[in-house]
């Protein structure tokens, strides 16, 4: 798995690339720092593939953006992921994107 | 190790224990006769030979077909077609057991006649096969419950049943030979059978107990379990038969002095009846894997089996060449005029140990595949066909040292033949299993134990494998994603253990994935199931996704299969 930050002013985009799952999601995590971002993006363009260790994370994220008053956006969801969210009902309480 | 591995070998003590306890059964009448009734009480057994072989046929001729179907029917997950066949065997095995005794009671007389033995030992035997008779009915029902329970898992209570009917047989009949002679010895063959049966109830206590009644039954399932039971009985139909021939033969050609010779020969053959443990430990996997037409596992599992009785024949044969003088020793011949002939005889004997193993798998295995002609031919080429002629041939023309050799030789040589014939038949590719080919092309099989790192490996070459047959992308990566979180919700429920799981992706009609695992009984198919953590709530999410999905127990562990 490959991670990948860019800071645009208070705006920081996570690119992530790779499958997420049990083994490799705490490298994901490690990898969700936010700093004083206001808006996160994790964009998910090259990832084909998230079990729940994934959507843990990202439900962990959104809360925590939330908490803080920014906004967290999920970009560039695969289809195969996006069922993922939709079996889940994810879909319906991340902001994708 | 694979699971498939795992499991033969956890089955294959209890399976080898029970074929050892009931080799020793049938020895044990020869055994305690020999050592309280002497040479004469040896001999008088020795006769009764094929009458034990036909109660066997009669155990079989139910139990065989009916395991197999079970076994198959559970496999392809009819439940209640499965009950169907255990009732109706359950009813047969105790037909069974009465026609086999109402038919000794009314040939015993002329059958001792036929032997030409001396007054002594036909006196004997006529006492013996008189209070053997109530054994007749309750060993096929012993021997058909005994299967049944192992072949739904419980190998620990059938392996016991043995045990309770090895040990209760020994402690009766020591006493009651002693006081009653050889009827005593055969009363307490029978108490030792009833023993068995009241130990094999105590399975439908079991939680996870798969045998119960149901009148999903035809009478034509009967003829169906008897044309598939023959194959694998066909064997002991065949050493009746030969165990006739051959007391008739001895006592005719070489006289009744050496009867005790060939006694201990008969209980060095007898020895392979323990080898059948290799295809009784492999039964219930390989008909599962048969059920489910994965030609890979049973290839797999079978392998295995060739091998194990490859190393057993092998390693009992080695041993008897070695140190003859325990198979005598046993069955308390100690003259110094017969003991060299003894040793010879043993040694000679013991040469058929393993080709005999190898018969005995294939019998078996020839009556899963339901290639039951073929199984019959092989095995009535090893155990009655080719020892008749090569000991026809080898006495009269070596006299008895050729008689024993050909004894030897023969199943070895049987087996060759009919090896020849297949390979010539059914091409090098396709022997000695003869599954379809076609199959094997559309399956993937992957092993693993289950923690993180395995289940995402196999979770990842599970979406591969799907992608290279042409599997669209979204169906791929579903079928990854209930690989990775079923097993890792197994995992979580077996937590501190070590689960071993095999999962098995097939794309040759539409896409299925079978989940196999040694954890704790549970179903993961279950979309109700109690919600404790995200992964449950996916899992249980993903079964309402997937309408076609079945969990079954099968001889003691989780099979779960998906249609995608």
């Amino acid at each position: 798995m490959e991670i990948k930050t860019r800071n645009e002013g208070t705006r920081l985009t996570i690119s992530v690339s790779g499958r997420v799952d049990t083994v490799t999601a705490p490298e994901l995590e490690a990898g969700l720092k936010f700093g004083d971002a206001e808006c996160v993006v994790i964009d998910l363009a090259d990832v084909p593939y998230m079990s729940s260790a994934g959507l843990r994370l990202l439900l962990t994220a959104h809360k925590t953006m939330l908490a803080r008053g920014g906004e967290l956006q999920i970009a560039g969801v695969q289809p195969s992921v996006k069922e993922v969210l939709d079996i889940t009902g994810f879909s319906g309480i991340l902001n994708l994107v | 190790m694979t699971f498939a591995a795992s499991k033969f070998k956890s089955f294959l003590p209890a399976a080898t224990f029970a074929m050892a306890a009931e080799f020793l059964m049938g020895m044990s009448d020869s055994v305690i006769c020999g050592h309280i009734l002497g040479e004469t009480g040896l001999s008088a057994v020795n006769l009764m030979q094929g009458v034990f072989e036909i109660v066997t046929f009669a155990g079989m001729m139910v139990t065989v077909g009916t395991s197999v179907f079970f076994a198959t029917e559970l496999g392809a997950m009819h439940l209640r077609r499965a009950r169907g066949y255990f009732t109706l065997g359950c009813l047969s095995s105790v037909a069974a057991g009465l026609l086999a005794a109402a038919v000794l009671a009314i040939v015993r007389a002329p059958v001792i006649a036929a032997f030409g033995a001396s007054p002594e030992v036909s006196a004997m035997t006529s006492s013996y096969w008189l209070w053997f008779l109530p054994a007749a009915v309750l060993q096929p029902v012993a021997f058909f419950l005994g299967t049944m329970c192992y072949t739904d898992g419980d190998a620990k209570l059938s392996f016991y049943s043995y045990i309770a009917q090895l040990v209760g047989n020994c402690a009766l009949s020591i006493p009651l030979t002693m006081s009653f002679g050889a009827a005593g010895c055969a009363a307490g063959t029978g108490l030792g059978s009833l023993l068995a049966v009241v130990v094999l109830l105590f399975h439908f206590r079991r939680k996870g107990c798969m045998l119960g009644f149901s009148r999903h039954f035809l009478l034509s399932d009967l003829l169906r379990m008897a044309r598939t039971s023959f194959g694998d009985g066909s064997k002991n139909l065949g050493k009746a038969t030969l165990m006739f021939a051959l007391n008739v033969y001895v006592i005719s050609h070489f006289g009744s002095e050496m009867l005790p010779v060939l006694a201990v020969a008969v209980m060095t053959i007898g020895i392979s009846e323990i080898f059948d443990g290799v295809a009784n430990a492999a039964q219930p996997l390989a008909s599962v894997y048969i059920g489910e037409k994965n030609v890979v596992l049973t290839k797999r599992v079978m392998r295995i089996a060739v091998l194990t009785a490859l190393v057993e024949g092998c390693g009992a044969m080695m041993l008897l060449m070695a140190c003859p003088d325990v198979m005598l020793s046993l069955a308390g011949v100690n003259d110094p005029v017969i003991l060299p002939e003894g040793r010879l005889a043993v040694r000679l004997v013991s040469l058929s140990l393993p080709g005999l193993a190898l018969v005995l798998l294939f019998n078996s295995y020839y009556v899963f595949i339901k290639r039951e002609i073929l199984s019959t031919v092989l095995t009535l080429s090893a155990v009655l066909v080719a020892p008749l002629a090569l000991f026809t041939a080898g006495g009269a023309l070596c006299g008895v040292h050729g008689f024993w050799f050909a004894l030897g030789v023969a199943p070895c040589a049987a087996l060759v033949a009919v090896s020849l014939y297949l390979l010539f038949r059914e091409g090098r590719a396709r022997f000695p299993f003869i599954l379809p080919e076609d199959r094997e092309k559309s399956l993937r099989v992957f092993d693993l134990a289950l923690d993180p790192v395995e289940i995402c490996a196999a979770s990842a070459a599970v979406e591969a494998h799907l992608r290279e047959k042409g599997v669209e992308e979204r169906r791929a990566a579903k079928a990854a994603l209930l690989v990775e979180e079923a097993l890792m919700v197994v995992r979580d429920h077996n937590s501190g253990r070590r689960i071993l799981a095999e999962v098995t992706a097939d794309t040759g009609n539409g896409l299925s994935l079978v989940l196999r695992d040694d954890g704790e009984i549970f179903d993961i198919t279950d979309a109700d199931a109690q919600v404790s953590s995200l992964r449950c709530y996916l899992v249980s999410n993903l079964m309402t996704e997937i309408p076609n999905r079945r969990n079954i127990t099968t001889t003691g562990f989780n099979r779960n299969i998906f249609k995608l």
